[in-house]
């Protein structure tokens, strides 16, 4: 793996420990104050830290370092957890996430000096408070300070994490209080592991000690610890690993669980188990400088006696000796007595989005190419062939499959949605709740990421135009704080994401008078409820001085139209004056793969995408009626809607042009409404993989993409927005407006 | 003349390190007293120290932390940490 690789995981990373923190600090300020809690702030700004220093970043090393300590003060409770103080650390963490994306991009790091003063003159007051006067070195009163700061660069401090596991008592506390090793009496039986941690377990940080509170979490006693290599003083190397232990594990614990913890130290610190075992012999390194990692260390000297599929070992304290080393007859036995170990829930493993992409593909490809052989098969009039529907309705589930594993949960662009609640409530003074639904609902990567940008914008609008200042609320008789509902759920096979305000709601009145003033409606137009309210998604409409005078931050709401739509999706309002107003996204859970109706006009097989088909008919004669010399009108009970004429649109030979003759696909766009598209006939109804004109062509109006037909054949597929846009503005201007 | 040895909050290996030479300048000097009760944080470099401390020249006696006494109980040292403390 290359270092820009290892450095791209870092900041995967980084994204999920932001994501971590934020969610804990949002359980603090909801009140969940417990050391789980704190604890799951503080790794998370911590292994930013740690990777901060491997790579380099020295702005946001320093950064986090200052942000951790406050943390680990919190932790130890030194530092009291009040509202204020939960607000200095999510104001810590907003400027945290700023530093990481400038180190990702290059930028330059985000202006932090003040915020470092504060937290520290957080830490200052409190040590203040907690020690006693006089104290003149609040932290550490020794040499901590000037050591901590050199070994920013070398160590990644975990020993910090020490008392993460298990048996963090808080200074002050009655030792005899915590942890299951506490003073609780040594198991009566359990088997022993015996471990040494060489020198090479202390290296970079490492802390063998958080080895052995995990071992202790797990209700381990230490029963003997080998001090007989630790030299005189003046001999002593710090650097080294003098120490041995025998563990006392109780029973039901399975080595498994144990190995587990010294997996990832490895030869580092070598364990053994089993009766005849004991602690392995004392390594001592090549001292003084640094010591090159010796990968072939003996391993001879390891876990020899018990391989990695040997069973519990029988109870050591009850049945001390009678085994002379028979191990087989064990297994049945152990897996009848001890559990095997559980495995861990929720594993994951990181895949290149180019594998993952290249995976999907090539299930495209399988799509077409089963498409392909019903096809030929139809053409040979073999039909209904019974391995046929096995095999569509096997590719169509590796299909879900292989879109599942590009899905993520929504919940990634929800968790950025407190940030901006944050600063919006900095500018504009407005507290805002929020409250949030179904953010495991999954969708498609690529949806996610484009995500972003039009709900930051709704959820900006939201507060800005929506909720009303404090002392409006409490005028209308409603709590000072608004609130904004966020929630996605999976609705017929696409995603429905709501935005949701109790605020003032949209005044229609001042929305028409602006679009009149603005020249987008004619001022006696007569216009329902819903048309107004999609006025402010009219182009122009900016939402700066339209309701309020805040001013939107760049995009419009036209903007957001245009970004959903992009995605395939549609926006809608329902909006009740006072009450609130909701916006509704409807978005597909894939990009790939749509489901479409290929028709056919004149010498053209086209496609045209499923989710904008309203109906289609072939009218009668009556039904459609001539407007002008060329254009013509369907009669739809009773409503009429423009024709256009795909062949026309896309060049097509010898295509049908009389309505009657051919069939009329009604559609819905979000720019021009209704229309009704004229097309030959209708062929079939099927999934189709979308590829991308863009990559590999360019793109084309009126084109969304295109398609591999069954018969090999590439179709294009209708972008029926901008298709009927161009039409109707070109031949039906005045009628659609 | 006892000298004294004051341990800061986080005895990690670093620290241990740092505070070696000053062990060392200490032997001889009669028996140590090391101050451990603000130490909040030790790891096992600290703790090899300590240890060290306790078997050379006139030996050493410690003011433990909870933390401390906490990291004792868990590594199996109380005694080899302790034992004859006059705390």
């Amino acid at each position: 793996m290359s270092p820009e690789e290892i450095q791209g995981i870092f900041f995967l990373e980084c994204e999920e420990s932001l994501v971590a923190a934020e969610q804990g600090l949002a359980a603090c300020k909801a009140g969940t104050q417990d050391s789980d809690t704190v604890n799951a702030i503080f790794r998370a700004v911590h292994s930013i830290k740690g990777g901060a220093g491997a790579f380099g970043f020295e702005a946001l090393q320093a950064f986090t370092h200052t942000f951790e300590t406050l943390l680990s003060d919190v932790r130890e409770n030194l530092v009291p957890i009040t509202p204020t103080l939960i607000d200095l650390l999510l104001r810590a963490l907003d400027v945290l996430s700023d530093h990481v994306t400038a180190a990702r991009d290059g930028g330059s790091p985000p202006e932090d000096a003040s915020l470092i003063r504060e937290m520290e003159g957080a830490m200052a007051n409190a040590q203040g408070q907690h020690d006693a006067p006089g104290e003149p070195e609040p932290t550490a009163p020794t040499h901590a300070v000037t050591f901590d700061e050199d070994d920013l660069t070398s160590d990644l401090d975990l020993d910090d994490l020490l008392n993460d596991l298990a048996g963090g008592s808080p200074a002050g506390e009655d030792p005899s209080a915590d942890g299951p090793a506490g003073d609780a009496p040594a198991p009566e039986t359990g088997w022993k592991v015996h471990l040494r941690p060489h020198a090479g377990a202390m290296r970079n940080g490492g802390e063998p000690l958080l080895l052995l509170r995990e071992l202790s979490a797990l209700g381990a006693v230490a029963c003997e610890c080998d001090t007989t290599s630790i030299p005189a003083l003046d001999d002593f190397d710090p650097h080294q690993g003098y120490l041995g232990w025998t563990y006392l594990v109780p029973q039901d614990v399975s080595e498994a669980s144990v190995r587990d913890i010294f997996d990832f130290v490895g030869d580092d610190c070598p364990i053994a188990i089993g009766p005849d075992a004991t602690i392995p012999p004392i390594q001592i390194e090549p001292s003084s400088t640094l010591p090159a990692p010796a990968p072939s260390a003996p391993k001879a000297v390891a876990p020899a006696p018990a391989p990695v599929a040997a069973p519990v070992q029988a109870p050591v304290a009850a049945n001390p000796a009678p085994a002379p080393a028979a191990p087989a007859p064990a297994p049945e036995a152990a897996a009848g007595s001890a559990p095997p170990a559980a495995p861990a829930p929720g594993q994951s493993i990181r895949i290149d989005l180019v594998k993952l992409d290249k995976l999907i593909d090539t299930v495209g490809e399988l799509v077409i190419a089963q498409a392909m052989l019903a096809q030929r098969l139809q053409n040979e009039n073999v039909q209904s062939v019974e391995e046929l529907t096995l095999l569509e309705s096997l590719t169509r589930d590796i299909q879900e499959s292989a879109m599942s594993i590009r899905a993520q949960p929504i919940g990634s662009v929800f968790s950025r949605v407190p940030r901006i609640l944050r600063e919006l409530s900095a500018s504009t003074g407005k507290h805002v709740n929020l409250q949030v639904f179904g953010e495991t609902t999954e969708l498609d990567k690529t949806v996610i990421e484009r995500l972003g940008e039009p709900l930051t914008h709704l959820i900006r609008n939201a507060v800005d135009h929506g909720i009303e200042s404090p002392e409006d609320r409490l005028a209308k008789g409603k709590s000072a704080e608004g609130t904004l509902t966020l929630s996605a759920e999976h609705r017929s096979g696409r995603i429905l994401i709501k935005i949701a305000d109790d605020g003032a709601g949209i005044n229609r009145a001042r929305v028409f008078a602006k679009a009149v003033e603005k020249g987008i409606v004619a001022p006696d137009a007569v216009m329902s409820k819903e048309e107004i309210e999609q006025l402010i998604f009219a182009a122009g409409f900016s939402t700066a001085a339209t309701i309020t005078n805040v001013s939107g931050r760049g995009v419009g709401m036209d903007v957001v139209r245009q970004n959903v739509k992009d995605l395939g999706g549609r926006i809608s309002i329902e909006s009740e004056e006072d009450k609130g107003t909701t916006f509704i996204l409807t978005l597909p859970l894939t990009l790939a793969i749509s489901d479409g109706m290929i028709v056919k006009v004149g010498d053209q097989t086209l496609v045209v995408p499923l989710t904008h088909v309203v109906e289609s008919l072939r009218p009668e004669p009556k039904d459609v009626q001539g407007l002008g010399a060329s254009r013509q009108m369907l009669n739809v009970r009773g409503r009429f809607i423009p024709v256009v004429s795909v062949a026309e649109a896309v060049g097509a030979y010898d295509a049908v042009d009389n309505p009657s003759q051919g069939v009329l696909i009604v559609v819905d766009t979000e720019s021009a409404g209704q229309a009704a598209l004229l097309v030959d006939n209708i062929w079939d109804q099927r999934q189709f993989v979308i590829k991308s004109l863009d990559t590999h062509y360019r793109n084309v109006d009126g084109v969304a993409g295109a398609t591999i037909l069954g018969d090999g054949r590439v179709a294009l597929i209708l972008n029926v927005d901008t298709l009927v846009q161009g039409a109707v503005s070109a031949g039906f201007g005045l009628e659609a407006a | 003349m006892m000298r004294k040895i004051v341990l800061p909050a986080r005895c990690d290996r670093a620290a241990a390190e740092a505070l070696l030479p000053e062990f060392q300048a200490a032997l001889g000097a009669g028996p140590l007293s090391i101050d451990a009760s603000e130490t909040r944080q030790i790891g096992q470099a600290m703790l090899q120290l300590l240890l060290s401390a306790r078997r050379t020249g006139d030996g050493a006696t410690i003011n433990p932390s909870s933390a401390l006494r906490d990291a004792a109980r868990l590594t199996g040292l109380e005694n080899a940490l302790f034992e004859g403390n006059m705390v």
